[in-house]
């Protein structure tokens, strides 16, 4: 019996789920009970090269994690579309998106075979309800993370900023 | 029906006595007349056996008296319990009727009133508190009547007897009248106080337990020991106190009815003696005597009864003692009908503690005109809104829709003028359809009888529901529904010719996202019985509830060496889905993914709890069967807190071929296997028109699949059947097996279909996509410009342009309020709102 139980079963993706999110700056604060809910509630999606994850303008109500392949992201102007940058395995993104309704200023396209690992705001609000004292954590690490920002940018790219000068400054909201 | 216009909660306890209840409390009366009579008898009847029968030693009046004895016995037992009949009739229905009333009463309190008090209260009051007072109201009547009737008739008999001996032992009862009151009053206050310090005891023990974390901390045992033990001790002191004053009550009453035969034999002995009274009649007066005793100690319960009944039906009848705002429908007039302009003046409202949600608000709108609302959060958007729709009771100024002043029309005239679409709209328990017609039903029934009059035709229904997009909603639980047998012959055969279509036309585009059906393959999101059987099973003893209990299929999990695999697979599920679903509620969003459902989570705990304790072969038959059920439900695509091993799925895929042969050989017709060319009634419509089972929750993939499906489904003119079958869907308690969105669209959809004159929209999308909210915009701009006024609420403003009028609001006050090119030219507030 106990071989069954324990060894040759493979790390469940409940399990593999917990320790990524251990790792997300967005959850990594929440105590161990939380995140377990999380890692159960999350999903994984396939994506096939070239097809979008989300796209500007809508409003997906999803944060990613991408586990496997590579991503890029876009953004479309007056139907001019410009490669931001992009996004590699073991990037999160969409953090803000779980937060509260908003529309994707960007989109997110699968440039090879992508898998993620998803978590949406219906289920992060049902959660989250369950432990009300714990959203705190979640905004102190959201406004950490864009502290740590926009120091970086203040560091490192600041005198290449031209006209944008008068920009700076998104910690001061 | 005079006692119908006062409310409930102006109503006294007693008025509840008669009235309803008239014919009922004049027949107990005669019944108790009958009664104590028939009660009485049997003391004369005792007398004149020992004087006359039995002295004269007369055989003939021996059996003629105890026969009327026991006529009389008969008669009198007859007769109580048909007063308890009549009782309970009385107290169950005055209960149901106290229940009925003070539910409609609080149905038309003000919202404020519900923002202060917790739905536990309510349904406490409706349910336990009213109990005591119905079931006084039932022995009201009954119980004095009957025992101060006995008392006389008993105690008349007795001075008939003798007067002499009758005044002595009757003297001990104005004594007990006196004292019992007194100790009662020593029982309620002690009683209160026992139940204040409960409730503060069980708080602490509440508290400490929430807060254990914090006491092993600082390991503060002893601080919180010594905390409670002091209330144990409070509660302990109270306790004695209340129960030795009960105890009292009775001691003091049992001593005093002790002691009238002690009265009755020392001065009924000497009497005897002395030749002044006969033997028999000093019988009957020591029965009469005892017989005092039951209808005294009735009137004391009665007493304590009215006490504590009295006591609820106030504290009742006070708490709910508020003022609807409105009438709910006009006495001398039919309701009015609105022509939908609306005009906001000089508008106030001012909540209890004296903050100002609006502040002179000015508007005016021509009917058909619509107006976005637009502010931050916390700007009095959906105040203003809720005020307009009578929801809220403005303080001062007025709201006039069709020149009426909104705080002088009824709620009917609301209703029948207005629709609203909340911003967390309630979604009832029942079918999709029920909720579609919610809004029409309430309209065309008011407030008399349900009727079917005004209720929207099918297609009127589809109609909206293509217009609000719910359409592909109740699409999609129309295909996840399950086909009878003997009801959708007709059905069954077009959809075995859309799934041939099906896989001809989308098969290998959609091969990523369904697992097909194939005999040799394990099907990872299907269950672990499904996967073993690969079938629908025909009998009753193969369906999957009652496979565990199945000796055969149990027999067969030995040969094929899966039994302890399963057990242990069966275990791991148990343990690990309990430890993170074991402290959240029974929502569907965290069940929908576990193999627990919500309401076997409790019996599962304590499984977890016993498992803990056990090993594999201690576990008793009745759980090990429980495990295995579980195992059996297992779908590693899907319950991902636990992963499928190697070797068992091996196992399981041998276990498939080796119960095809068997069952085939056993009893060829219990399953029928599936094949390409049959209907599978144990999966759904969707399942079957894939031949297979979905692999993914992901929208883009299931809006291709919808579309490549609705295709299909129009190329056979199958689309309306299935709508048909998805508006039978049932929702779930508060609708909470749909989502935030598609409850959204069902409430806008309800809505659209009343089709009101004036329609207030808050937040109506906020929980939509971007689609359907186009969609919905879009809607209201064609269909409803000019035909409906519409004040809609609006969160996101990329869909505030074409709206006559637009509205910034701040801090209760309107900052604005033009066309959007209008503002936007201005660069005022909503230029910077927009941000652009």
């Amino acid at each position: 019996m106990s071989s069954l139980e324990n060894n040759s079963v493979p790390a469940s993706e409940f399990q593999q789920n917990l320790t990524l999110l251990r790792q997300i700056y967005f959850f990594s604060g929440l105590p161990l009970e939380t995140l377990k809910v999380f890692a159960y509630l999350c999903t994984r999606e396939k994506f096939r090269a070239r097809e979008f994850i989300f796209r500007q303008q809508e409003d997906d109500g999803q944060a990613f994690y991408i586990l496997e392949g590579q991503a890029q992201l876009e953004r479309t102007v007056e139907g001019q579309t410009t490669t931001v940058r992009s996004c590699e395995i073991g990037e999160f993104i969409g953090g803000l998106t779980l937060l509260g309704d908003r529309r994707r200023l960007f989109s997110l396209k699968a440039v090879t075979e992508t898998t993620c690992l998803v978590l949406n705001r219906e289920k992060f609000n049902k959660t989250m309800e369950q432990f009300p004292n714990l959203m705190i954590k979640i905004c102190k690490a959201v406004a950490q993370r864009i502290d740590t920002w926009e120091q970086r940018f203040l560091a490192d790219r600041v005198d290449q900023c031209g006209e944008c000068l008068p920009m700076l400054g998104v910690t001061l909201i | 029906m005079a006692e119908a216009e006062i409310p409930i909660v102006k109503r006294s306890l007693f008025s509840w006595i008669f009235p309803g209840n008239l014919k009922y409390q004049l027949l107990l009366l005669l019944i108790i007349v009958i009664m104590v009579f028939a009660r009485v008898l049997p003391l004369e009847m005792q007398k004149r056996i020992v004087n006359e029968a039995i002295n004269l030693r007369n055989i003939d009046l021996l059996f003629r008296y105890c026969g009327l004895y026991l006529a009389a016995v008969v008669l009198a037992s007859g007769l109580k319990y048909l007063t308890a009949v009549f009782s309970t009739l009385i107290a169950q229905t005055t209960t149901a009727r106290m229940r009925k009333e003070l539910y409609r009463h609080i149905l038309t309190l003000p919202l404020s009133f519900f923002r202060d008090t917790q739905p536990g209260t309510v349904v406490n009051a409706l349910s336990t508190e009213l109990t005591l007072p119905g079931n006084f109201a039932g022995i009201a009547v009954a119980s004095p009547v009957t025992n101060i009737l006995t008392l006389l008739a008993f105690a008349g008999y007795l001075f008939w007897l003798n007067p002499l001996l009758a005044g002595v032992s009757l003297s001990i009862y104005p004594l007990v009248l006196f004292l019992i009151p007194v100790l009662q009053r020593g029982v309620n206050r002690a009683n209160k106080r026992r139940v204040d310090a409960a409730r503060k005891f069980s708080a602490r023990v509440a508290e400490s337990i929430s807060g254990i974390h914090e006491i092993h901390g600082n390991g503060a045992y002893r601080i919180e020991s010594r905390k409670y033990d002091k209330l144990v001790d409070r509660l302990l002191r109270i306790r004695i106190a209340w129960s030795l004053y009960r105890f009292g009550v009775k001691g003091v009453n049992n001593f005093f009815t002790g002691l009238g035969p002690f009265l009755v034999f020392i001065l009924g002995g000497y009497l005897t003696i002395k030749g002044q009274l006969e033997l028999g009649a000093l019988v009957a007066f020591l029965s009469a005597q005892e017989k005092l005793y039951d209808p005294w100690k009735e009137l004391i319960e009665f007493y304590q009864v009215y006490q504590d009944a009295s006591v609820n039906y106030k504290k009742t009848t006070q708490f709910f003692d508020v003022q609807s705002d409105y009438a709910l429908e006009p006495r001398d007039r039919e309701p009015f009908e609105l022509d939908g302009s609306l005009e906001v003046k000089d508008l106030s409202f001012v909540t209890d503690s004296g903050i100002r949600l609006l502040d002179g608000i000015n508007l005016s709108l021509k009917a058909g005109e619509h107006l976005a609302l637009v502010g931050f959060s916390g700007s009095g958007k959906s105040t203003l809104a809720l005020c307009i729709g009578q929801l809220y009771k403005y303080t001062s100024g007025s709201v006039m829709i069709g020149d009426r002043e909104v705080s002088a029309l009824t709620k009917k005239d609301m209703v029948n003028n207005m629709g609203i679409v909340a911003q967390s709209p309630f979604i009832f328990d029942g079918s999709i359809e029920e909720n579609i017609l919610y809004s029409c039903q309430a309209l065309a029934n008011g407030n008399e009888q349900p009727s079917k009059d005004g209720v929207p035709t099918l297609d009127d229904i589809i109609a909206t529901l293509h217009q609000t997009g719910i359409f592909v909603d109740i699409l999609r639980f129309g295909l996840n529904a399950f086909l009878n047998h003997d009801k959708n012959e007709d059905l069954v055969e077009v959809i075995i010719r859309v799934r041939k279509n099906f896989q001809r036309d989308y098969g290998a585009d959609l091969a990523d996202y369904v697992e097909f059906f194939d005999e040799d393959k394990y099907l990872y999101y299907s269950s672990v019985d499904e996967n073993l059987t690969f079938g629908t099973p025909n009998k009753e003893q193969f369906t999957e509830a009652n496979l565990c209990k199945n000796e055969y299929f149990l027999k067969f999990l030995d040969q094929a060496d899966l039994t302890r695999p399963l057990l242990s697979l069966g275990i791991n599920l148990c343990r690990q889905t309990v430890d993170i679903l074991g402290n959240l509620p029974p929502d569907a969003v965290f069940f929908k993914q576990s193999p627990i459902r919500a309401e076997e989570l409790d019996e599962f705990k304590v499984m977890a709890m016993n498992l803990k304790k056990k090993k594999l072969h201690q576990l008793e038959a009745q759980d090990r069967r429980r495990l295995l059920d579980l195992a059996l439900r297992y779908i590693p695509g899907v319950h991902k807190m636990v992963g499928l091993s190697e070797i068992l799925e091996t196992l399981i895929l041998e276990g498939r071929a080796l119960f095809r042969e068997k069952i085939t050989a056993d009893d060829p017709d219990a399953f029928s296997f599936y094949q390409a060319s049959e209907y599978i009634y144990s999966q759904t419509i969707l399942n079957n028109i894939f031949f297979g089972k979905t692999k993914t929750s992901s929208s883009q993939a299931q809006e291709r699949i919808d579309q490549s499906i609705i295709q299909l489904l129009i190329e056979e003119d199958l689309l309306e059947a299935i709508i048909e079958i998805g508006m039978h869907f049932e929702v779930g308690s508060k609708g909470d097996k749909l989502s935030g969105g598609q409850q959204q669209k069902l409430a806008i959809a309800r809505v659209f279909l009343k089709a009101p004159r004036l329609l207030i929209m808050d937040e109506a999308t906020s929980a939509l996509d971007n689609k359907s909210q186009a969609r919905i915009q879009n809607l209201l701009e064609t269909r409803w410009k000019k035909k409906s006024t519409v004040v809609s609420v609006v969160h996101r403003l990329d869909t505030i342009k074409n709206y006559d009028k637009v509205a910034v609001m701040k801090a209760g006050k309107i900052l604005e309020v033009g066309t959007y090119d209008e503002l936007m030219s201005r660069k005022g507030a909503l230029y910077e709102l927009v941000g652009k």
